[in-house]
């Protein structure tokens, strides 16, 4: 199939969901799943918060499950964040899980719809953990785990607050079976995985959204999965560093791809103009608090005003925002 | 190995949060038991403690957004003219639930409006409290609930390697009042340290990083003491101080830290600019 430019979604959701003559769902087909149920109710089972087994391949071989707009919650079970993969002609690699056990079963089942190819390669883009906790679906593949050579210590450190929030957060039915599962290859340098007749290029980025951010590029179709250095619709999240962060979106910027796949956002956007909202949110936040800074105004005051020029650019920005500042402040005071 | 280390990791807090409090009590470590009368009588024996009078107001969010760096600011509003002798700052429910205690000198202050600003780090949902000792001797205390659960993970560092570099910078700021009647100026300390708790694993060693922490403060104006901190690591990375001081002569500002490995950091300000 060649990859025919397109206003995004560059792979439309009417096209055929799949070229491997196999059974993938995009959303329509959902849809359709949704009907023939209605009138078959024992066809097949879709759990209420259906689900990763939403899929579209927005290019040959390149799915992508688009995860909700939302905070973990019992209603959505942690599908919150964008999860994919990738389908070479001998192996699969899998980029980010989504946020439970049950979620990474589902898009495993949704894998072997699609290829009965080994599962070689999960790769996490970051450690948060609506992108990692479906990665104890997959140990039975016995992939190698791959992230950013970071990441191990970020999640080592982090398991116990992250195992217990999300259990609170989804609730201990949709959470059972989640685990944190350390990689087993750490990216320190700009490093390639073969899957068969199409590379994966996997690249550790300084300081940004996290101290463990890697970039994944499919080489074949020239689609970057960017994970959460990436948001759209979504209010950014500062896990990291917020200069870090807008220096890798200039770099960025620099880019040439076909398509990307945000970590939160549609399925895919076109560079530049993808990062633009990104990068003004950021912008602002950090312009307004170096200016508090300046003038002697604390972390308190600076929370209730800075950045507050973006508050209807974004969803979930209550939930987020004073603490991106609190973030965002804590760093540029040692400027 | 990885089962072993899942049940280490599991109960660290709660380990660690018994061990604070088990010369006083055998209770269990997830005990939802009220743990202030326990810190109340380590800190302040029997003596009498005057709850919400006014004295003292302690401010947090309203909502903790980053249970790693809580801003929590104590005033002592103008109508309080006695001098200050000492405050003390409980989080219950930390692993340590001391903050901070400082014992206030003759350049404290007096004749104005008073505070002391902080950033913390909360553990759970759990009360916040700020005792006030006055002059006289009477303590006065002001309580605030506050609802973060982060779990002790919750204190990580979001670069550990960035917060390491440089460590021991010391900064010192002095705000002069807008009216140069006021007798109450305000300084502050930004402390480039990371303040480990002790409680965050090394997953390459599988060991504990050790606790390594700004364990005292001390700030003078013109060479009078304003205040002796001593701290814990209930206190955020970088620990930050913005506190009021008393109007002097040249109103130089020198701070001396040390942290719980003995390694002394120094600063100090001048009025027109930082150190």
């Amino acid at each position: 199939m060649s990859d025919v430019p397109h206003k995004h979604p560059a792979w439309p959701e009417t096209s055929r969901s799949c070229g491997w003559g196999v059974h993938a769902l995009s959303r329509r087909n959902v849809v359709l799943a949704g009907l023939a149920i209605a009138s078959a109710p024992l066809l097949r089972y879709l759990p209420a918060h259906a689900a990763v087994e939403d899929v579209t391949e927005v290019a040959p071989g390149v799915f992508v499950h688009q995860g909700r707009y939302e905070v973990q919650s019992e209603a959505n079970g942690g599908d919150i964040a964008n999860a994919s993969f990738v389908v070479g002609s001998e192996a699969v690699a899998v980029i980010d899980t989504s946020g439970s056990a049950k979620l990474g079963a589902e898009l495993r089942n949704t894998i072997r719809a699609v290829t009965d190819k080994p599962i070689k390669y999960v790769i996490n883009t970051h450690m948060h953990p609506d992108h990692v906790f479906g990665n104890a679906a997959f140990k039975q593949d016995n992939p190698e785990f791959v992230g950013h050579y970071k990441l191990a210590r970020a999640l080592g450190t982090r398991k116990e607050s992250y195992l217990v929030a999300n259990e609170q957060m989804i609730g201990a039915e949709a959470f059972a079976g989640s685990e944190i599962i350390l990689p087993t290859l750490g990216i320190k340098e700009p490093t390639k995985l073969d899957l068969g007749d199409r590379e994966l290029l996997l690249e550790p980025q300084p300081t940004a959204h996290t101290d463990n951010d890697l970039i994944v590029t499919d080489l074949k179709t020239n689609t970057l999965f960017l994970g959460d250095l990436l948001f759209s619709v979504h209010v950014p999240t500062i896990d990291g560093s917020i200069k870090g962060w807008l220096g890798v979106l200039d770099e960025m910027g620099q880019r040439k791809a076909a398509r990307v796949v945000p970590g939160h956002g549609p399925k895919t956007m076109k560079l530049p103009e993808a990062l633009e909202p990104e990068q003004r949110y950021l912008s602002a936040i950090a312009d307004d608090v170096r200016r508090q800074i300046a003038e002697g105004k604390t972390l308190q005051q600076a929370t209730k005003s800075a950045g507050f020029s973006e508050k209807d650019a974004w969803k979930l920005f209550d939930q987020y925002h004073v603490r991106n500042v609190t973030a965002a402040y804590a760093e540029l005071e040692w400027e | 190995m990885t089962q072993a280390f899942n049940k280490l990791s599991r109960t660290i807090c709660g380990v660690v949060l018994a061990a604070s409090i088990g010369a006083l009590t055998t209770a269990p470590a997830h005990a939802e038991k009220d743990v202030w009368p326990i810190l109340r009588e380590q800190a302040f024996g029997d003596r009498p403690i005057t709850e919400e009078d006014g004295t003292v107001v302690l401010e947090t969010p309203q909502k903790v957004e980053d249970a790693a760096i809580v801003p929590i600011t104590v005033r002592i509003p103008p109508h309080v003219k006695d001098k200050v002798k000492s405050l003390s700052i409980f989080i219950d429910k930390n692993p340590d639930p001391k903050v901070a205690t400082l014992t206030f000198g003759p350049a404290a202050g007096s004749g104005g409006e008073r505070s002391f600003a902080t950033r913390v780090r909360v553990d759970n949902f759990s009360h916040a409290r700020a005792v006030l000792e006055l002059e006289d001797g009477s303590l006065h205390m002001a309580t605030k609930f506050l609802s973060a659960a982060g779990g002790c993970a919750a204190m990580q560092a979001k670069d550990p390697d960035a917060d390491t570099a440089g460590m021991g910078k010391t900064i010192v700021r002095t705000f002069p009042p807008a009216l140069s009647s006021n007798p109450i100026w305000s300084g502050q300390v930004m402390i480039k340290h990371p303040n480990h708790n002790g409680m965050q694993l090394d997953i390459n060693t599988a060991k504990f990083i050790p606790a390594r922490y700004v364990k005292e403060v001390t700030v003078e104006r013109d060479g009078e003491l304003v205040f002796k901190l001593d701290s814990t690591f209930s206190i955020s990375t970088n620990p930050n101080f913005r506190f009021t001081f008393a109007k002097g002569d040249n109103n130089e500002l020198d701070v001396s830290v040390v942290d719980t490995d003995g390694e002394k950091f120094n600063g100090s300000s001048k009025p027109q600019g930082g150190s």
